[in-house]
Parts: C-alpha cells; sequence; structure tokens
C-alpha cells in the first residue's frame, strides 16, 4: 500500500464515500442492537413486556428499567466518547421497540392470534430522549449515571400509564372483580402460561398503603443507576479495537 | 501473480467502490427467504406442526429440519472455503483505492450480518415466545426452534464467520493479529447455538411452561451481549477508512 | 428496461404480502396437542379425568360451547411432581381461538391459581366462546407449579363463521361499554406512534450531518467545538422538556379520563371444595399387574370384596384417560372421543355379578392399540414403573363405584 497514493479522487468523493458509510454503519449498528438488545430484554423482562396482565404496578415497573438501561449505557459509552453521538440510547430503544412491535404484529398477533391490545411493548423512549439530553448537555458519564439512571427509573411508570390506565379499569366478571388486563390474560387463552408463573403485585403486609408504583420506581431508578455504571464499562470493553496475537 | 493482484485488475476496470447491486442483493435474499419461511410456519405449523407424534409433523417438520442442516454445513462448507480459498496472498500490498473498495465490500457483509443477526436474535427469538403459547412443548423440535435454533442462528453464524474472513483474508488492516472484539461479535452469538443445549436439557425436567425470564434462559441472554462487539469493529472500521480519507476529507 | 424492473419489483412487493396475507387468514384444521410427549406414569398417577362432556362438536364465532366433568386427584402423586398446592384450570388449545369465556372448580369460578387436595375429587367446567375459524382438538389440562401441564382428553371442535366477526362486548364497573378484542388499541397504537416519532426525530437530527468518520477525526483530533454547537443545545432543551411535558400531560389526560384504576387482581384461591363422593364398598387388591408387550395388554389380578348390598360388575378401567370398557357391563354413549376409548377393551375373567359379601379374584385384562399410540405402553420405561387409574363398577340399579388402583407393574417383553 502506498501511503502516497489516494484512496479517492477528490474531496467531493470522500465526503460521499464517508455518508455512505455512515448509512451501511448505522444499519448494520441499528439491525444488531436490535438482535442483540432484544434477545437481552425478551428474556430478561419479557414476559412483563409480552401480556398486560403483568404489567403492574410493582414489579414490572420495577424489572423493566434495571433491565433494559443495560445496552443503552453501553452504547452511549462508545458514541458519545469517541463520536460526540448523543443518540446511543435512543437509538437502542428504537431497535428495540421496532424488533418488538414487529414480532409482537406479525407474530403475536398475525401467526397465534393474540389481539395487540394485550400484548403491545412497554415505552422506554421517553426515558431514553433523556439519558441521550443529560449526556450530552452534561458531557459527564458519571451525572448520566446519576441523574440519567434516575431519570430511566422514575419516568417509566408515567411515560407508561397513558398507555396501560385503560386496562385498569375494574369490571365485575362471573361474580369476581377483575381488572380488563387480568380478564384479557383469562379470556386470550395461553397454554404455556398459566396463571400463577405470573409475578404480579400480590400484596404484603407493608406500610406503605397504595403508593407501590413511586416506590418501585423510586427502586428501579436507584438500580438503574448502579447497572448504568456496570454496563458503561461493558459499552468500554466492547467498544475496544485491540488484535490479540493467535498462537 | 504477485505483481497482478486481483485487486489491481479490478482497479484498473474502475469498479464502483460500493458494489449496490450485491448489497441490496444480499439483504434481498435474507428477506424474500425469511418471508417465504414465515408463510411456511403460519401454514405448516397449524396444519402439522402442534402434535410432534403425528405423521405429518415428520414430514414437514422434521424433514425441514434434516434439509435445513444439510444445506447450512454446505453452504458454509463452500461459503467459507471459497472466501479462504481465493484469499488475497498479497494483501499488504494492494492499492489504498482497492483497500477501499473492499471495506466497502466488507460492509456488505457486516450489513447482512447484522441483518441475520436481526431475524435470528429478535424476530424468531420472541416468535418463539408465542408459539410456546399456543402448543404445550412436547418436542426440542418444535416448530418454532426448527426455525429458530436450527435454521436462523446458524444463518447469521454462517454470515458472520463469513464477514470475519472476509476481513481477514482481503483487509490489510486485519493482518495485525486477530481482532478481539470481531471474535466476540462472531463467536459470542455462535455460542447461543451451542447454549441450545442447556436450554433444552433444562426443559427436559426442571419446567414445560413458557417463562421467557426463567434463569435457564441467561445463557442467551449473556451471548446476546456479544452482539455489542460490533462496537469495537464499527470503532476500527472508523479508524482504518478515516486513514484512508483523513487527507482528502479534513 | 426500467419499466419491466419497476414492474417486476411491484409484482414482487405484491407477492410478498399476498403470501403473508394468505399465511395470515389461513383456516387450518389442527392436529392434537402433543399430550403423548409425557411420560406414562405421570399421566396415570396425576389428575384423573372423567365423566367428560363436550356439549357442541360444532360452534359458530361469538357462540359458546362447554366442557364439564370431573377430576380426581390421585393420591399417590408422583414425587418427580409438585404437590398441587398451586394448580391452574387451564385449557388445551392452540392459543386463543375460543376465548375462556369461564372456569369453574365446583361452584368457584377459578380465574386464577387454585389449591387442590390429593385424594379428593372436584367437579368443573370451562365455558368457551368461539373466536377463530377452524377444527380444534379441545383439551382438558390442569397446569401444576413445579410439574407443568397435565393434560387430558382431547375432541376436535370445529368453530364456523369468520374471526372478523368476534366480539368480546362487556360493561365495566364504571359504566364503559367496550369490545375487549381492541379496546384501547387505538390509544396504544397513539402513544407508541408519538413517542416513535420523537425518538426518530432526534436520531434523524443528528445524523443529517456526517456521523461516524468526520466526527472521529475530529475527536480524535481534539476538535470538539463544532461538534455540539449552541443549536444543538438548545434543540436538545426542546427535548428534554417536551419529553418531561408529554410525559406529565400524558398522565395527567389519563388520570382525569380514567379517574377509577385498581391493580392487576392476584393471589392464590384456596378452599375449593371437593365433590362428595359416596364411600366405595367395593374393596380392590391387586395382586399382580403386567403389561404384555407383543401384545399391547395390560393384565391386573385383582381380588374384588363386595362389602355393600347390592350386587356389582367391573364395566371400566381408565387410566391417563384412556377407557377399557366391558360392553357387556357398560357401553358410553357420552360422545368420547374415539381414539380414547377402547369400548371392548376390557375383559374379565369372571364377571358375572359380584354378590353381597362375596371376595373373588379375577384376571382383568385391559388391551388396545391405544396402549401404543398414547404411549402409555412406555411406561416400563419410565423411571418409576407403577401404573395407577380408576376401576368403575356398575350396580344393576344404574349405581357406580369408582375404585383406585396404584401398584407395581412388570413388563413381560416376550
Amino acid at each position: 500500500m502506498s501511503a502516497s497514493q489516494s484512496a479517492v479522487r477528490s474531496r467531493a468523493e470522500a465526503v460521499k464515500v464517508s455518508r455512505t458509510f455512515d448509512y451501511l454503519i448505522l444499519w448494520t449498528v441499528f439491525m444488531v442492537l436490535i438482535g442483540g438488545y432484544h434477545i437481552h430484554y425478551m428474556l430478561t423482562g419479557g414476559d412483563w413486556d409480552f401480556w398486560t396482565d403483568w404489567k403492574d404496578r410493582r414489579l414490572w415497573v420495577t424489572v423493566a428499567p434495571i433491565v433494559s438501561i443495560t445496552f443503552p449505557a453501553a452504547v452511549q459509552a462508545c458514541l458519545w466518547a469517541r463520536y460526540r453521538l448523543p443518540f446511543g440510547a435512543t437509538i437502542c430503544v428504537l431497535g428495540l421497540l421496532l424488533g418488538e412491535w414487529i414480532n409482537r404484529y406479525l407474530n403475536f398477533w398475525g401467526w397465534t392470534y393474540f389481539p395487540v391490545n394485550f400484548c403491545f411493548p412497554s415505552n422506554l423512549m421517553p426515558g431514553a430522549i433523556l439519558l441521550d439530553v443529560i449526556l450530552m448537555l452534561s458531557n459527564s458519564f458519571t451525572l448520566t449515571a446519576v441523574l440519567g439512571g434516575m431519570a430511566w427509573g422514575l419516568v417509566f411508570y408515567p411515560g407508561n400509564w397513558p398507555i396501560i390506565a385503560p386496562f385498569h379499569i375494574p369490571i365485575e366478571y362471573n361474580g369476581m372483580m377483575f381488572t380488563l388486563a387480568d380478564l384479557q390474560g383469562y379470556h386470550y387463552v395461553r397454554t404455556g402460561t398459566p396463571e400463577y408463573i405470573r409475578m404480579v403485585e400480590k400484596g404484603t403486609l407493608r406500610t406503605f398503603g397504595k403508593d407501590v408504583a413511586p416506590v418501585s420506581a423510586f427502586f428501579s431508578a436507584f438500580v438503574s443507576i448502579l447497572i448504568y455504571f456496570l454496563w458503561h464499562f461493558f459499552g468500554n470493553w466492547f467498544s475496544q479495537t485491540r488484535f490479540v496475537q493467535s498462537t | 501473480m504477485a505483481a497482478t493482484t486481483e485487486s489491481v485488475k479490478a482497479d484498473a476496470a474502475e469498479a464502483p467502490l460500493l458494489n449496490k447491486r450485491n448489497l441490496f442483493a444480499g439483504l434481498g435474499l435474507y428477506l424474500v427467504f425469511y418471508v417465504w419461511v414465515r408463510w411456511y410456519e403460519g401454514v405448516y405449523g397449524w396444519s402439522a406442526g402442534l402434535d410432534s407424534f403425528a405423521p405429518e409433523f415428520e414430514i414437514y417438520w422434521m424433514n425441514f429440519l434434516y434439509i435445513e442442516i444439510v444445506l447450512e454445513i454446505l453452504v458454509a462448507s463452500v461459503l467459507w472455503g471459497v472466501i479462504w480459498k481465493t484469499r488475497d496472498r498479497n494483501v499488504m500490498s494492494i492499492t489504498p483505492r482497492e483497500e477501499l473498495r473492499r471495506h466497502f465490500t466488507h460492509w456488505i457483509w457486516l450489513s447482512c450480518y447484522g441483518w441475520a443477526l436481526y431475524w435470528g436474535g429478535s424476530y424468531f427469538t420472541e416468535q418463539d415466545g408465542t408459539w410456546h403459547q399456543t402448543i404445550v412443548r412436547d418436542t426440542d423440535f418444535t416448530p418454532s426452534h426448527i426455525i429458530e435454533f436450527y435454521l436462523s442462528y446458524p444463518i447469521y453464524i454462517i454470515t458472520g464467520v463469513a464477514a470475519f474472513l472476509y476481513a481477514k483474508t482481503r483487509l490489510p488492516y486485519y493482518q495485525q493479529g486477530l481482532h478481539l472484539m470481531y471474535m466476540v461479535a462472531v463467536i459470542g452469538p455462535f455460542m447461543i447455538l451451542p447454549n441450545v443445549g442447556l436450554n433444552e436439557w433444562g426443559h427436559t425436567f426442571w419446567f414445560m411452561e413458557e417463562l421467557f425470564v426463567a434463569p435457564l434462559h441467561y445463557g442467551f441472554v449473556f451471548f446476546g451481549w456479544s452482539a455489542l462487539a460490533v462496537l469495537g469493529i464499527v470503532n476500527s472500521e472508523v479508524d482504518a477508512i478515516g486513514k484512508l480519507l483523513k487527507k482528502d476529507l479534513v | 428496461m426500467k419499466t419491466i424492473k419497476d414492474k417486476v419489483a411491484k409484482l414482487s412487493f405484491v407477492a410478498l404480502l399476498m403470501t403473508l396475507s394468505a399465511a395470515m387468514l389461513y383456516t387450518p384444521t389442527a392436529s392434537a396437542h402433543g399430550e403423548k410427549s409425557q411420560a406414562a406414569f405421570m399421566r396415570m398417577r396425576t389428575i384423573h379425568w372423567f365423566d367428560l362432556n363436550w356439549s357442541k362438536p360444532k360452534v359458530a364465532v361469538n357462540e359458546t360451547m362447554e366442557i364439564s366433568g370431573k377430576f380426581h386427584v390421585f393420591a399417590g402423586w408422583p414425587e418427580t411432581v409438585d404437590k398441587p398446592e398451586v394448580t391452574f384450570l387451564n385449557i388445551g388449545i392452540p392459543g386463543p381461538v375460543f376465548i375462556r369465556a369461564g372456569s369453574w372448580i365446583g361452584d368457584q369460578l377459578v380465574p386464577r391459581s387454585v389449591s387442590l387436595e390429593l385424594g379428593e375429587t372436584y367437579s368443573f367446567r370451562v365455558l368457551l366462546k368461539a373466536r377463530r375459524p377452524g377444527e380444534w382438538h379441545v383439551h382438558t389440562m390442569m397446569n401444576v407449579e413445579g410439574g407443568g401441564p397435565i393434560i387430558g382428553p382431547g375432541k376436535f371442535v370445529t368453530i364456523t363463521g369468520t374471526m372478523g366477526s368476534f366480539r368480546n362486548e362487556l360493561t365495566t364497573l364504571t359504566g364503559e361499554n367496550l369490545d375487549l378484542e381492541t379496546w384501547g388499541l387505538s390509544n396504544v397504537y397513539f402513544w407508541h406512534g408519538l413517542w416513535y416519532l420523537i425518538g426518530v426525530a432526534w436520531v434523524v437530527y443528528w445524523i443529517r450531518r456526517p456521523v461516524f468518520v468526520p466526527r472521529a477525526l475530529a475527536v480524535n483530533a481534539g476538535k470538539l467545538d463544532g461538534l455540539v454547537t449552541d443549536t444543538d443545545k438548545k434543540v436538545a432543551i426542546i427535548f428534554f422538556v417536551g419529553t418531561i411535558g408529554i410525559v406529565l400531560l400524558g398522565m395527567g389526560q389519563a388520570n382525569s379520563k380514567y379517574p377509577v384504576t385498581t391493580p392487576l387482581q392476584a393471589g392464590l384461591m384456596r378452599g375449593m371444595v371437593p365433590l362428595e363422593m359416596p364411600e366405595a364398598f367395593v374393596d380392590v387388591k391387586v395382586e399382580e399387574a403386567s403389561y404384555r408387550v407383543p401384545g399391547r395388554a395390560m393384565q391386573m389380578t385383582l381380588t374384588v370384596t363386595n362389602n355393600g348390598d347390592v350386587a356389582v360388575r367391573l364395566g371400566e378401567f381408565n387410566t391417563a384417560s384412556v377407557r377399557f370398557l366391558d360392553p357387556e357391563v357398560y357401553q358410553d354413549d357420552s360422545g368420547y372421543p374415539a381414539d380414547l376409548l377402547a369400548d371392548a377393551g376390557l375383559s374379565v375373567s369372571d364377571n358375572s355379578p359380584l354378590q353381597p359379601g362375596e371376595t373373588r379374584t379375577i384376571e382383568v385384562t385391559a388391551s388396545d392399540a391405544a396402549w401404543e399410540v398414547y404411549r402409555l405402553s412406555d411406561l416400563i420405561y419410565d423411571p418409576d414403573s407403577r401404573f395407577a387409574g380408576l376401576l368403575f363398577f356398575f350396580d344393576e340399579n344404574g349405581g357406580r363405584q369408582m375404585v383406585m388402583v396404584d401398584a407395581p407393574l412388570i413388563p413381560v417383553f416376550i
């Protein structure tokens, strides 16, 4: 390879080449992230995400943010540090939601006929935007972990409430009270998910009264901060360009 | 031969830097194939895939499994073999323009890898969750598994290894050794396939119900993380391409 | 040439869409449910289903049918399956081809998990409302936590009509009339669509400019100034404030639109009331039991004592939902699935009426292809070679005695 030779004929071509690589890289990163993030999320928080009758005010609120802040933290670590690109979290969530929606529509509904209003995914977008903006404005991973991680956990439930509230209306059915979400779970038969598998709030002798969702969100926010730190370092590790020598 | 590498010849002919036809043909191939697979699932999943002891299950699903495994071994052997066999033995002496062209070709492979990983990791893996709601887990080779584990995973593995081999055999940048993150990005998702062994072993006697978040599935999660190693590949590629473009771009 | 290419592209796209639609609109005939995969000794020694009735063989979309019957929770429950302390009365159908409009154990609605007692017999019924046309195998099914689904007999039921006409209309406690099939769906699409667009807008804002190589070169060179401009910061603040604003607005709006909401309802239901079964006055002792592999027949030597005041005859042996009948004593006209019914599969060495106070040792043979078809003969390869089942004795007054048997089984290979 001769250093004196140029790979491109002109500056205009260099710009065009660089731009073409942008699209190729974005496509690939986006697709790989959908694959990786989706498999991670579906197997760590998937059941809460699949069904409305799992979307409760305690465990869903706790688990979903904690397990979903992982990939955003890692991708932010790379895209911000190396490119000053503040969309690491958003692109992850765009990917995840796209993967989920395609699946819920074409397979949950299109293959096995569960109504879409029973199996729509959780909304993670508000947290992602906040996480990205906080990183961009603060230019600090520490602040992003603390403030962004906190925001990620806290905003999850209010960000989803307008979507799930209609399914929490009570109904009397054959002499028992259900929410509409419970009734969906009962009506739309799942041979592989008997009711006892459901991990939802069943009540305790706690003293917090009915403020379960805020307490859960707060706890989730706390753990999200810790997970953000951890996954920031994962992101750094995965960003390395090191070669190892074959023996 | 040493003096006239294929790269020089290609350069003289001034092939386009990015062969868009190959890019779209590659991506289109996966799309068309997987749409057909989804159609097959839609029809024969319902008519022949609910009971693994039925004779029609053997016809439409077990035969599908046998055929796909044979074809995968065949495609992997031929594809990887050809890429290796036609390797550039003078890779360090190619022109910068040829190197750039090869980076583009490399990104065609990576684009296909990303695409294949999407279908395997996202589409067919979550799809499996809903199929388990329609049947009782009565075999390791349930229709969704025959597609997910034994078709979509091998396809992204074949594509990923092909991309890795292409880089290793044709790009000067990758002659420095073995790119750690490239190996993680290819071998990690590959490990999801052997991890099926753990999954099926566990399901044989722990539980037959469909709890996606069960710890039994965490092997898939762990190996799924390795998809993030694409970041390392991107960083390396951007470095390499940056070096080729720097004096013209800045 | 270009026109031809365009046409090919268009036609290919149309073909793709047609293929997908064809797959989605396909009305199939479903095969059975895979119950044969379960180890025979588990099917024989967990839940015994009997007196089953499928109310209709054919229903139109929106019509209902019912499966009713009884199940006995076997006292000799196998060690390998957790005890049925947390169970769920499910239904074995291929997903929501019916909706489960109701399910009862005794008179208790059981939408949640329940506790069952070993050795007890319960009545049950499951009300199904047809949703998706096709011919479906409808099984009884009981899920046991720590065990899995225990599948009972299945029978084909045909659903006619179109899924598009299915309605799931309900009235809530807040007075709202709705169709649960589509309730809240446009709201789901609206919010997800809105947030997705916001996310796309944020990313597109950044990728309008050169993304990777030039930015990496600038970062490496320490020239960070131009990478995030003041305008970018203003835009970011708009996104930040907008996000919080929309979240608060959405939350407030939802709360005012749905002022009454309740948490998801969950929790184990205990105290299921079992059937009061009359005390059996027939006493059965299994002297010996063997399975003859070449003949697909199970033979039992039983010593039977009649402690009652009416003569009885053995009419049925029921194990793992396969029913072996002696047609001279009892004939089934309930429409039980034919493949599970050996209507002349039970032969008894001496099946003359067993008089009150009499004790008799009899050779009972239960033979039918169902041993193979339903893989019950695999029992001899199971790690716990015991069998169990229900024996039904009939008296001349139409009375019936149900007796459990549970004993080791010796295979005969030659």
